[in-house]
């Protein structure tokens, strides 16, 4: 068993860098919000949110519908808000749900459309000029790669081969250059370590992470396009154990890492979360 | 016992095998998840490569596969039985040299990977200077590709005589040196049978013997930067960093470069009431007698006060197409400041790959030179020597397109209390 993520001081050290992060976030741009899928990332990135502003968290949480999640994520979503009594906006691409993409017909197309281009849509509306994700860099290669802050241009895109310097933690400051800048808060910490912090802060999951049958989910995502993977964990304690010792990646279940090579890293320099 | 962490940066010129060293590591170690090397595997097949190549491992965008260079910064955590490593590998390319900058302001610890085969390169020179001047002070030399050396004990010689020289001339006193095979796994995690001659360590076991992590400065004076203020159910909180030292409860602070002083009743987290804070914490305080503190304040007790400076002498390293010449008003950010400050006087432009003097007050720096200027504030600014506390020592300046060079503080000199 892993002894050093298990330690609470390597938490408490993480989750200091990542409230520092989210005041600076809130202290430099006028108009922040954070992105939640209602997962035990965002989830915990907006409990951090919580945290750093003494329980009120003063922007929008906004959640990006896509009108194929699955039944538990709404029903959650819904419950969490309410309880945790923070201003939920929900984004949709209304239009192109109308006009019928399927991830059978086109699984780039589709997550451009019901993702991308719903949040840009709704940062056109609302004018963000930041937004709080809740991305890792142990989740994919393509991640790996951000920074803490990472600016993106007006059509969303992000210049992966030339990101600006983030010089110790004197991160990029806003400019006029940038549509918006993505700021990451929990990008040093790996999948365990948000487990681990779940089951320390006692925070609410979404039970598809609990196995049924068998399986569950580790990845949560649109329901035609997540698969759940064999596991027994019944419980946050059993998934930080089943973690500790599991060889398979994180997003096994999520199709759009897969479906060729580099298509996360197509659908991240045009704006994808 | 729980190990610790340490944030190593792998450095050297393009080519010299840094990715290859990495990726190396992990699958050595098992930190590969055995889809990520099916995936690996695959994409090798598909572009019809023979073997496989553990820089794939880093290099994840298409353009590092096909070109077979890194292009842009990448973390990855690695255990040993020792310490939790978070491998930083960076760019050898003399052109992304900021993002070298990026990767290395991380590190507390750097590997510098030098080929058997091509020597010391420019790239090898500039690296260890980048990494003196950015203050990390524990280095580990890998000389690679000992395998194209035919594993040749006068090879790792001659690069060890002409390297020593130059790391000495940087601090770097006589580090350790491990003639490795990335390629093949030599001495990287175990010794190899193929090189007898070397009776040292191996890379893995250097590393845990030699590095040590960075102690969190608490023993020196507090130092702590305003991040924002808070208006909450009528209270005002000021929200600090603690940067350096211990903050405690019931202590009288000052708040500079505005001057102001006041008695800390509260130091509050979310959902609880704390006594002291340390570096790393950012705590709300609650703070009598407080006027208008902003951010970018430095707080410190009155015992040992946060400097006003009036001028200062600071080494910097340009990394984007821009001049500073002798005059100029720069905005620089330090701490959570930002303020501007005029160039007084270029002292010298230094020349990063032959590691000398290149002119001595010279009209400008340009474009990825080095220079060391003496800079003095057009507004009221606390910045601190680098050696003394380096959060607050360190700055970048701002161009009209974002950071275009960082800095380390040499000296400060003190502005006159009226």
């Amino acid at each position: 068993m892993n002894d050093f993520n298990a330690d609470n001081a390597y938490l408490e050290g993480l989750e200091k860098k990542s409230i520092s992060i989210i005041r600076e976030a809130k202290a430099q741009f006028k108009n922040p919000a954070a992105l939640w899928s209602t997962g035990k990332d965002s989830t915990t990135t907006i409990w951090l949110c919580k945290k750093a502003f003494f329980g009120k968290i003063p922007f929008p949480v906004i959640h990006i519908d896509t009108g194929c999640k699955f039944p538990e994520i709404y029903e959650f979503r819904d419950k969490l808000a309410k309880q945790w009594d923070f201003n939920l906006v929900v984004a949709k691409n209304d239009e192109a749900m109308k006009s019928g993409v399927s991830p059978q017909k086109d699984r780039f197309e589709c997550c451009t459309l019901l993702k991308t281009q719903a949040l840009k849509n709704l940062l056109e509306k609302e004018k963000f000029d930041a937004l709080i994700l809740a991305i890792r860099r142990d989740e994919h290669g393509i991640r790996a790669k951000e920074r803490y802050y990472s600016p993106r241009d007006d059509d969303f895109r992000w210049n992966y081969k030339d990101q600006p310097a983030e010089m110790w933690d004197l991160y990029v400051k806003p400019s006029e250059d940038f549509s918006h800048m993505r700021v990451h808060p929990i990008l040093h910490w790996t999948e365990l370590n948000v487990w681990q912090y779940v089951k320390q802060e006692k925070l609410p999951v979404n039970p598809l992470y609990f196995a049924k049958n068998g399986k569950r989910y580790r990845s949560l995502g649109c329901q035609p396009c997540t698969v759940p993977i064999p596991a027994t964990a019944k419980t946050v304690d059993e998934i930080v154990k089943e973690l500790e010792t599991s060889k398979t990646p994180e997003r096994a279940g999520r199709a759009q890492d897969k479906e060729q090579a580099y298509m996360m890293q197509k659908l991240r320099s045009l704006g994808y979360m | 016992m729980n190990p610790s962490k340490i944030n190593l940066v792998i450095i050297g010129h393009k080519d010299h095998g840094k990715s290859t060293l990495i990726g190396r590591l992990l699958y050595d170690s098992n930190a590969v998840p055995e889809q990520k090397l099916q995936e690996v595997e695959a994409e090798l097949k598909k572009a019809g490569d023979e073997g496989f190549k553990f820089a794939f491992l880093l290099d994840t965008l298409e353009e590092e596969r096909r070109g077979g260079l890194t292009i842009d910064v990448m973390q990855t955590p690695f255990q040993t039985k020792k310490y939790l490593y978070t491998i930083i590998d960076c760019p050898g390319h003399r052109e992304f040299i900021k993002k070298m900058f990026t990767g290395a302001s991380q590190a507390d610890a750097a590997v510098l990977v030098v080929s058997a085969k091509e020597g010391i390169q420019d790239q090898t020179k500039q690296h260890a200077f980048l990494a003196k001047t950015l203050g990390i002070k524990q280095l580990v030399v890998a000389v690679n590709k000992m395998d194209e050396a035919n594993y040749k004990e006068a090879k790792f010689k001659e690069v060890c005589e002409e390297l020593l020289p130059i790391l000495n001339s940087l601090d770097y006193k006589n580090p350790p040196i491990v003639p490795i095979s990335a390629l093949n796994g030599e001495n990287v995690f175990k010794n190899t049978q193929k090189m007898s001659w070397y009776t040292g360590s191996s890379l893995i076991e250097t590393l845990d013997k030699t590095v040590r992590p960075l102690a969190p400065p608490i023993d020196k004076p507090l130092r702590g930067c305003v991040q924002d203020i808070y208006e909450i159910e009528g209270k005002k909180i000021v929200v600090c960093k603690i940067l350096t030292g211990i903050l405690e409860e019931g202590k009288i602070v000052n708040f500079d470069p505005s001057g102001e002083e006041g008695l800390v009743t509260q130091i509050e987290m979310f959902g609880k009431q704390i006594e002291k804070a340390g570096p790393g914490d950012s705590v709300g305080l609650i703070v009598t007698k407080l006027r208008e503190v902003k951010r970018g304040e430095v707080i410190s007790y009155p015992q040992n006060r946060a400097k006003v400076v009036r001028s200062f002498v600071a080494e910097i390293v340009l990394f984007s197409d821009i001049k500073i010449r002798n005059n100029d008003v720069l905005t620089i950010r330090c701490g959570t400041a930002e303020k501007k400050c005029k160039i007084q006087k270029i002292l010298e432009r230094i020349d990063p790959i032959n590691l000398t003097v290149g002119a001595k007050f010279p009209e400008a720096v340009k474009s990825r030179d080095v220079g060391k200027l003496v800079f003095s504030p057009t507004e009221p600014m606390c910045i601190e020597e680098y050696s003394e506390f380096s959060e607050l020592g360190r700055f970048v300046v701002e161009g009209r397109k974002g950071t275009v060079a960082a800095g380390i503080v040499l000296e400060t000199e003190t502005a006159e209390v009226d």
